[in-house]
């Protein structure tokens, strides 16, 4: 419902909208973690799963999570950018093959760019960057 | 419709002699569509072999005899993870992207779709097996297995013990169905009569049981991801046994046991395919066509060892020719 408002009110004059899509529903996004969910903690400390932890991913420094096996993509890709900025998650999540050549995430990523948002807004409430 | 040129195809072939008892192996590369990302693969009934084009929600049909491959779009959203062939001679997918089971028929070429229950949720569906009475049994990642009963439809679905982790499934000649637990670290077996899942626990803890596959005498071979392990269990003795695979950080993704008993593995860590003979208990390495081909599945039928390299767009295969004794 809030990107609906927003969206509408972009046509306002006098009020300023950065990004109908930027803030995204944390609720919605928590459905759309599901497609993350069987490698992808976002517990504190809880790091037995296939993928890396994505507490406080929002930020963070790219391959980062201590004693993980990151592939030589994302190795390469922490070399490139610093942090997992909320414009690269959004572009690695909508297609991690093309974004990340060779990451080893065989995930083929979340096409509807609202879906998307609403999984960062959510991973957005799952603790900060360290 | 995307298809591979057959103008293209490598060759790689060679001799060698090793201790798992064959004489010869050729190894053979196909490339496939540009970003097939074949998941995993299956021999097909014609002499082709069928693959899972994860990133193009597809059917991918190679025929190894011209290297022309194609694929069939299975709906939207799809991402198929699994496939293999059914009694019918039919191929079975779990697509993970449309969250069902999905059915092609080889000759027309007819797309059918069986969607798993609202309620269930989203599943992450991985793997299949047809059991000896022909139902269909299946994983799904985030915590469920499952099964369809091909002739009226029906659709079950069960929450796995310790939740989610379900990810390869193999049934035994005698008919027992097993499934591995990725994240839950265990194998476990369906009684096929009460839908209920009981779980075995292999000796290393957190070994992270990816991948499961019965030889002829019904025994579990399991490959442990995080431990870097071949497993095997005996259900009739209730004995495990563990080998390390070798090299310095090894990731066993894949197992398979081909017509001959001997158990192939996929090791991530070295970036090769093994085989491993049960009788002298010693591995064989080969190579894969280019560093991170990432082979999370294989299949294979008498003298064909299949292999999808999803991280190069290519399948491999390796014929066996048995030595004779």
């Amino acid at each position: 419902m809030i990107r609906y408002l927003v969206a509408t009110a972009a046509f306002l004059p006098g009020i300023t909208v950065m990004d109908a899509r930027a803030d995204g529903d944390p609720v919605s996004g928590e459905r759309v973690f599901q497609y993350c969910y069987s490698c992808h903690s976002v517990q504190p400390g809880e790091t037995n799963l296939q993928g890396p932890n994505l507490h406080g991913i929002v930020g963070r420094r790219i391959a980062s999570q201590e004693g993980f096996s990151y592939s030589p993509a994302l190795r390469a890709l922490a070399r490139q950018e610093e942090r997992w900025s909320e414009a690269l998650l959004d572009r690695y999540l909508a297609a991690p093959y093309t974004a990340v050549p060779k990451t080893s995430m065989a995930f083929p990523g979340v096409k509807a760019q609202d879906e998307r948002a609403d999984l960062i807004a959510f991973l957005r409430t799952m603790g900060g960057p360290d | 419709m995307l298809s591979a040129s057959p103008g293209t195809l490598a060759l790689l072939a060679f001799l060698t002699l090793t201790g798992s008892g064959y004489a010869q192996q050729s190894q053979q590369v196909f490339p496939l569509p540009e970003g097939a990302y074949p998941h995993d693969v299956a021999p097909a009934p014609d002499g082709k072999v069928w693959y899972s084009a994860q990133r193009n929600g597809a059917l991918g049909i190679l025929d190894p005899s011209t290297g022309q491959s194609r694929e069939i779009k299975l709906g939207p959203k799809s991402a198929p993870h699994g496939v293999i062939q059914g009694p019918d001679g039919a191929a079975w997918l779990t697509d993970s992207g449309q969250n069902a089971i999905v059915r092609v028929d080889p000759q027309t070429e007819k797309v059918q779709v069986w969607k798993l229950p609202e309620d269930t949720g989203y599943t992450n569906l991985n793997t299949a097996v047809f059991d000896k009475d022909g139902m269909h049994w299946f994983t799904g990642q985030n915590g469920f297995y499952g099964r369809l009963d091909p002739s009226s439809g029906e659709l079950k679905v069960w929450k796995a013990p310790r939740g989610r982790g379900p990810y390869g499934i193999t049934a035994t000649p005698e008919g027992d169905v097993y499934y591995a637990s990725l994240a839950g670290n265990h194998i476990a077996r369906i009684d096929k009569a009460t839908g209920e899942a009981t779980v075995i626990e292999p000796p290393t803890k957190g070994q992270g049981a990816r991948r499961v596959w019965s030889d002829s005498k019904g025994r579990i071979w399991v490959s442990e991801w995080n431990a870097g392990q071949l497993g095997l269990y005996d259900s009739k003795t209730n004995a495990w046994r563990e080998w390390k695979l070798p090299g310095d950080k090894p990731q066993a993704y894949a197992v398979y046991v081909d017509d001959s008993d001997i158990v192939w593995v996929s090791d991530w860590g070295a970036d090769a395919i093994l085989s491993f003979d049960p009788a002298t208990e010693q591995f064989t390495s080969y190579p894969m066509s280019e560093a991170d081909a990432n082979v999370r599945q294989i299949l294979g039928r008498p003298g064909e060892v299949w292999l999808p390299e999803s991280g190069t767009d290519r399948l491999m295969v390796i014929r066996t020719a048995r030595q004779s004794q």
